[in-house]
């Protein structure tokens, strides 16, 4: 079992010490499931709060569709994201595989269906008549529904937090998607399964912990956020 | 102000079927009925918030069930629920809302707003912290702080006390006065209703059985469903025997009733006697009163200030009467009595079946 221990302590030297290559992962990391999570609140949010307050035909399957789409597999995202975006795909084009755009684009298909499942949910939580009462002030749909967002704020923050958790430990899209190229792909998540196949553990476990340390930060910020405006009620 | 035609509307199981309703500018009417008789229902439709299934609805003079319409109308009315709905925001915050939807900013409108409903003090506090009476205050000040041509409202305090019940009400009286606004108020409290409205409908079952000045309605119900609802606690089948003039003798209860109508003789009847109407005394002499039956009281018991007396003369007839009349008389159940009441304080409905 010495190994273990041994990986610890070689881990907290390498994060320690300021090495520049987990950093830069890090860094990669972080900004593509951050721009895949605000991409996927622009689009998700309204979306969900429309279906949510709308009457129109087959609702309720619509919804159980974006359920499903919570449960999403990760690797059928990226391969159908690869799919689309290799070189002989309708996207091709756009030169997107193997890049961080491309996997952008994966983790927000795995978010989207969270986000906008949980925006549903929210915003059906929402009293129909206040709902009702707020259009009658006067608002348009988009108006009543940013009116009633602002209510349940602190619901939508948890979508958030629920959606970026989801991203930020993602391999499966980002690996088919991406390729966990040196320097321009590789993401926490990648660069933990290829060193711990190549049996550094050490470089494993202090990816890995970098990975939950950003996870916890992230998590932490948005849940002040969340819990300083529980208090201020 | 409002045209209505034909409108249907389906909700559930229950059918709202208007065939007309108009109501002029600044016009106060009031729709009263009973629980599940589809007053909400009305109201949400001219709020535009339930979509009819027929009919045609013009506000304004313009077609109100056009989609291109809506935001234009909703934009000059107010609508205000039985529960108070507030942001999580400040009162004025709160009021301030319709105008921010409609892209103003206008602090002296929302001061004038907080002014009228008395809520100025209360403007920095968080609208979740109201009372249920500021809470009231802070929704109206809400309505009017647009100026809004047509105000709808429905049952704006059912979930009040009767005290602060009565000081909101009187306040939001005080600005309809002033406002011109035409007003459309949904409630079950008939005695609200008739401080506050011009004319009065009265919905049952999701029709409109009646609509008119109040004072036609109470007195002169169309129908036995309507008399049953405004008040009039004795109803009796009966028929016309004969007529001489407007003087209509009817043979009802076991008994003949004077009374001044225009039914015909041969005509099938309701007879409507409101309990106010209704004298009790122990002498036989009626004072010129043209009904006067020797009567049984069944039971006396307290109703608001006065005391409903529960009288048998052959057929069950209630009594509206005072405190120092039970006392001054001995009412209690047993005691003999005469009921008298004027053939002009009677009304008949004509029976159609």
């Amino acid at each position: 079992m010495d190994f273990i221990a041994e990986g610890f302590l070689k881990a907290l030297h390498l994060i320690f010490s300021g090495n520049a290559e987990i950093f830069a992962i890090a860094r990669l990391s972080l900004a593509v499931s951050l721009a895949a999570t605000a991409l996927a609140v622009l689009a998700g949010v309204p979306l969900g709060s429309w279906i949510a307050v709308k009457k129109f035909p087959l609702k309720k399957l619509l919804i159980a569709l974006v359920n499903t789409g919570m449960g999403l597999p990760p690797v059928v995202a990226g391969l159908v994201v690869m799919l689309f975006l290799a070189r002989s795909g309708p996207l091709g084009f756009l030169n997107w595989l193997y890049t961080p755009k491309g996997m952008i684009i994966a983790q927000f298909i795995i978010a989207l269906p969270i986000i906008t499942a949980l925006s549903i949910s929210a915003m059906q939580s929402v009293d129909p008549k206040f709902y009702q009462q707020v259009l009658t002030l006067g608002a348009s749909d988009w108006q009543a529904i940013k009116v009633c967002l602002k209510e349940i704020r602190l619901t939508v923050l948890a979508a958030v937090i629920a959606g970026f958790g989801r991203l930020v430990a993602e391999v499966g899209a980002v690996m088919i998607v991406g390729g966990n190229i040196r320097h321009q792909t590789r993401m926490l998540t990648t660069a933990t399964v290829m060193e711990t196949q190549m049996g550094n553990f050490d470089m494993a476990i202090a990816i890995g912990l970098v990975l939950l340390t950003l996870g916890f930060i992230v998590n932490l910020a948005l849940t002040l956020i969340q819990q300083n405006k529980v208090l201020a009620r | 102000m409002i045209k209505l035609n034909g409108l249907r509307l389906s909700v559930g199981t229950f059918n709202l079927a208007v065939d007309s309703l108009k109501i002029r500018a600044g016009e106060v009417f009031a729709i009263i009925g009973p629980n599940g008789a589809g007053k909400t229902t009305l109201l949400n439709a001219l709020a535009l918030l339930n979509a009819p299934s027929a009919g045609t609805l013009e506000i304004m003079g313009r077609n109100a069930l056009a989609p291109a319409n809506k935001l234009f109308l909703r934009r000059a009315m107010s609508v205000v629920f039985s529960q108070p709905y507030l942001t999580n925001d400040t009162v004025y915050d709160n009021v301030a809302l319709p105008l921010k939807l409609r892209g103003q900013k206008d602090a002296a409108a929302v001061d004038e707003a907080l002014e009228l409903f008395k809520i100025s003090h209360l403007k920095d506090r968080n609208a979740k912290t109201l009372s249920q009476g500021e809470s009231h205050r802070a929704v109206l000040a809400r309505a009017f702080v647009t100026k809004p041509r047509l105000v709808l409202l429905d049952e704006p305090f059912a979930a009040l006390d009767e005290r602060v019940k009565a000081a909101v009400s009187r306040d939001l009286r005080r600005v309809l006065k002033t406002s011109g606004a035409a007003v459309v108020f949904v409630t079950q409290d008939q005695g609200g209703a008739l401080t506050l409205c011009d004319t009065l409908g009265v919905l049952v079952n999701g029709r409109i059985l009646q609509q008119g000045e109040p004072q036609d309605i109470f007195t002169r119900p169309v129908s036995a469903e309507v008399a049953d609802f405004v008040g009039v606690e004795t109803i009796l089948p009966g028929k016309v025997d004969a007529k001489q003039d407007n003087l209509c003798s009817v043979e009802a209860g076991g008994h003949t009733l004077m009374v001044v109508s225009d039914c015909e003789a041969g005509d099938s009847v309701y007879v409507c006697i409101r309990p106010e109407d209704v004298s009790v005394s122990l002498s036989p002499d009626a004072g010129g009163r043209r009904n006067n039956f020797k009567s049984k009281v069944v039971s006396v018991a307290p109703w608001g200030l006065e005391y409903k007396v529960e009288l048998n003369c052959g057929f069950a007839l209630r009594a509206a009467v005072t405190k120092q009349l039970v006392d001054g008389l001995g009412l209690k159940e047993g005691r003999e009595v005469y009921a008298s009441f004027k053939a002009t304080a009677l009304h008949l409905i004509k029976r159609i079946l």
